[in-house]
């Protein structure tokens, strides 16, 4: 027993290093390239671009900020201090958005919404006018691309400061109605300062998404950091200019993962659980009580069900490319391998960092623990950047002299990419899982039986059952969502869904695009079932 | 003249680096006594009790247990190899294992060993008839009576205490702890048990200790 507890003591600091040594390598080969040399094709995109890649990744930035603020905001304020027709349901419909990609609301809104789409066909066909009508305005452009980030990102704004409103004491909000503010001056005077850390922390979840994207944008042809990456690599063939460019966008995410950070630190302010009194929910009646469904019910029937009967018309009514054909079972299967691979490789790391934190408060163990769950924050174009450089360093200098094969176009890239992406959503939930066992019980355990690995396998592993699977489930749910790294790490010919829905959808093949964009969409309800039982469980008054 | 089961001496411990919780403490401990422990809260009683099961490692000082060095200078004996059982305040039952599992646990054999083991000393404790009764359906009392059988059943020659009465109402208290008691000097078990009241302490042991900022002062009963 002592020899397993003595081999592990020694062995653990070595193995994590050597796991974060390859997962910080790609973002140490993104940095460095700011250090090498700047060639012409850098002075034309300085000269000619990088402005236009600036103002609108900031006009993009800003206006899906602001819809969101006033989605997210509005249904959570609504939701949790009123009672208004269907609330019950829509407490937790309104985060189902999250389910859906940005990329493929795009493209489910260009179908719709195109001059020959669903939705003016529809008007046509109602008002009998010409063929050539148009009603609805054209959506591939930047207003279209902050509409589809707005309404598919807001739910992150939702939770975050539902999560604060809940906290808020009544207390507090009789004393600023003692002190004769209205309903109004309560809610943008006293609980907005309130939330206000929430509320940045949401916000910077929904900036960092919507500058990481690349699918939506590249459909809308907004042309971005990601969508300038991209075309530096592949239409100038030109890595290291990408690379150059990956590394300023990784700054710019950089700072929005430290806001999110200190603000989601500083949220306990918002409410003190020794003086918390539950707030009441004023009902609403009439108009009133129907204004405020319609507010929250909009953002629920733009960013999913619109999309979901779309493509279920799609899916259903063209079935040229249907569930069961041999390209979307193909992708399907390729996705859930890769999806349990990183699954399973993510959730054993996160056990096996947070079982030994359990025992040994370490500093390097935690800091090594913070920086990987960082991971989620970089965007995949960016990975698959400095994983591609990577690669192609080991293959030139070690690889290819040992093995003769070639890591590059390797499904190994994409494994890691995986791993640093969804390694946050493993360590979160085997974080909490573990901190629900009581330390007590090791004490107990230890007493009986020495080994810890004994106590890890007979005690733990029962108790972290449902953790180990949730997350399993959700490192799956963000692998099946996962684009731009996919699409440039993915050996040649081998499709996951969200390729075969990219590549359907960039030929404007919407119908074969639907099937595969549905599964996607399915899968993604998973963590939306947990993100529900978390809000169900979040107000400290039912503790 | 009674043999010495535990002795404790100069023993010193720090949570961080100069901040002392226990400064040069020594006693001893007969076998088949049960010794209270008196103090106020965040003195370092169940400190002391982790340090003597194996649980913490002393600055400086010396445990042993029938002549052999449990912690001392060069020597550490792993929990589970000292002999030494442990019952806590908080509800520390296996919440996936049975009552019968959970007594199970420590005790070494093969299967027939375990089972009979077990039935033992759940019987001992009067808990036998919710043997298969998961700790969730179990009251707080029947609970402790379960952690209390499962110390017991690896048999051990020393058994520590910590608090374990203090969540249960006067009643049930009583009528644990009197059964507690008996098994002890039954099994001719030596005990140390940390309490906060002196009059569990007065009923329940044979010598009290009061433990002071910095040292060990007998209390007299």
């Amino acid at each position: 027993m002592s020899l397993i507890n003595f081999s592990v003591k020694n062995l653990w600091p070595f193995l994590i290093t050597i796991f974060l040594l390859i997962l910080l390598a790609p973002i140490f080969f993104v940095l460095i390239s700011l250090f090498g040399e700047y060639n012409e094709n850098w002075s034309h995109l300085y000269n000619y671009v990088l402005s236009k890649y600036l103002l609108n990744s900031f006009f993009l930035i800003l206006g899906v900020s602001i819809l969101s603020i006033i989605l997210g905001v509005g249904s959570a304020w609504l939701i949790t201090n009123y009672d208004f027709v269907n609330k019950a349901w829509l407490e937790w419909a309104v985060i189902l958005p999250l389910a859906v990609p940005p990329y493929i609301l795009a493209y489910t809104f260009t179908g719709l919404f195109d001059s020959y789409g669903t939705a003016n066909e529809i008007i046509r066909i109602i008002f009998d006018t010409k063929d050539n009508y148009i009603f609805f305005p054209n959506v591939r452009n930047i207003y279209g691309a902050i509409i589809v980030f707005s309404f598919t990102l807001y739910p992150y704004i939702y939770l975050t400061t539902r999560m604060a409103f809940l906290n808020q004491s009544r207390s507090l909000m009789e004393a600023g109605t003692l002190m004769g503010l209205n309903s109004w001056s309560l809610f943008y005077k006293l609980a907005i300062p309130l939330i206000r850390p929430a509320l940045i922390a949401g916000l910077a979840l929904v900036i960092m998404e919507t500058i990481s994207d690349f699918g939506a944008v590249e459909h809308f042809a907004v042309q971005t950091f990601t969508t300038g990456i991209f075309r530096t690599w592949f239409g100038m063939y030109d890595l290291n200019t990408a690379m150059q460019l990956s590394s300023l966008l990784l700054i710019f995410i950089a700072f929005f993962v430290v806001l999110e950070r200190t603000e989601r630190n500083k949220m306990s302010y918002t409410y003190s659980n020794s003086t918390f009194r539950k707030t009441d929910s004023k009902k609403l009646k009439g108009l009133k009580s129907i204004c405020a469904f319609l507010f929250c019910f909009t953002p629920l029937f733009v960013g999913f069900i619109l999309p979901i009967i779309e493509l279920t018309n799609w899916a259903i009514f063209f079935p040229s490319e249907n569930f069961f054909s041999e390209n979307v079972i193909y992708s399907f299967f390729n996705t859930i391998w890769l999806g349990i691979s990183a699954g399973i490789i993510c959730t054993m790391f996160a056990l096996f960092i947070n079982f030994l934190k359990r025992f040994d408060e370490d500093f390097f163990l935690n800091s090594s623990s913070q920086l990987l769950a960082l991971g989620y924050a970089l965007p995949g174009l960016v990975l698959a950047v400095g994983i591609i450089q990577f690669f192609s360093f080991l293959d030139d200098y070690f690889i290819r002299y040992f093995l003769k094969i070639s890591l590059v176009g390797s499904l190994i890239g994409l494994i890691i990419a995986y791993t640093i992406k969804a390694y946050a959503l493993a360590n979160n939930t085997i974080e909490s899982g573990f901190k629900r066992i009581s330390s007590s019980i090791d004490d107990a355990s230890l007493s009986l039986k020495g080994s810890k690995f004994s106590i890890f396998y007979r005690i733990h592993m029962p108790l972290l059952k449902t953790s180990i699977l949730t997350s399993l489930l959700l490192v799956i749910s963000e692998v099946i969502k996962e684009l731009p790294a996919t699409l440039i790490l993915r050996p040649f010919n081998f499709d996951t869904l969200a390729v075969s829905t990219y590549i359907y959808a960039s030929e404007e093949r919407m119908y074969e695009a639907a099937s595969p964009a549905m599964l996607i969409v399915l899968v993604g309800l998973i963590p939306i079932f947990f993100l529900s039982r978390i809000i169900r469980d979040s107000r400290p008054g039912n503790l | 003249m009674m043999k010495e089961a535990l002795n404790v001496k100069n023993l010193s411990f720090e949570f961080k680096k100069d901040n002392e919780i226990l400064t040069d403490i020594s006693f001893n401990l007969a076998e088949g006594e049960i010794l209270g422990i008196l103090g106020p809260s965040g003195i370092g009683k169940s400190s002391l009790l982790r340090l003597i099961a194996g649980l913490e490692k002393p600055k400086s000082g010396e445990i042993s247990h029938y002549d052999q060095i449990l912690s001392g200078r060069n020597t550490f004996v792993l929990p589970h190899k000292r002999g030494i059982g442990l019952v806590l305040q908080e509800k520390v039952l296996f919440p996936h294992l049975n009552s019968l599992e959970n007594v199970k646990f420590g005790v070494k054999g093969n299967k027939a060993k375990k089972d009979a083991q077990a039935k033992k000393y759940l019987k001992l404790l009067k808990a036998e008839e919710f043997s298969q009764s998961y700790p969730n359906s179990l009251s707080g009392g029947e609970q402790q009576r379960v952690a209390i059988a499962r110390a017991l059943a690896p048999e051990p020659k020393t058994v520590l205490l910590d608090e374990p009465f203090s969540s249960l109402d006067t009643n049930l208290r009583e009528e644990l702890r009197n059964d507690a008691k008996a098994l002890f000097k039954k099994t001719n078990t030596s005990c140390i048990i940390v309490t906060h009241e002196l009059e569990e302490a007065r009923v329940f042991c044979d010598r009290i200790f009061r433990l002071e900022k910095g040292s060990i002062k007998l209390v007299t009963i």
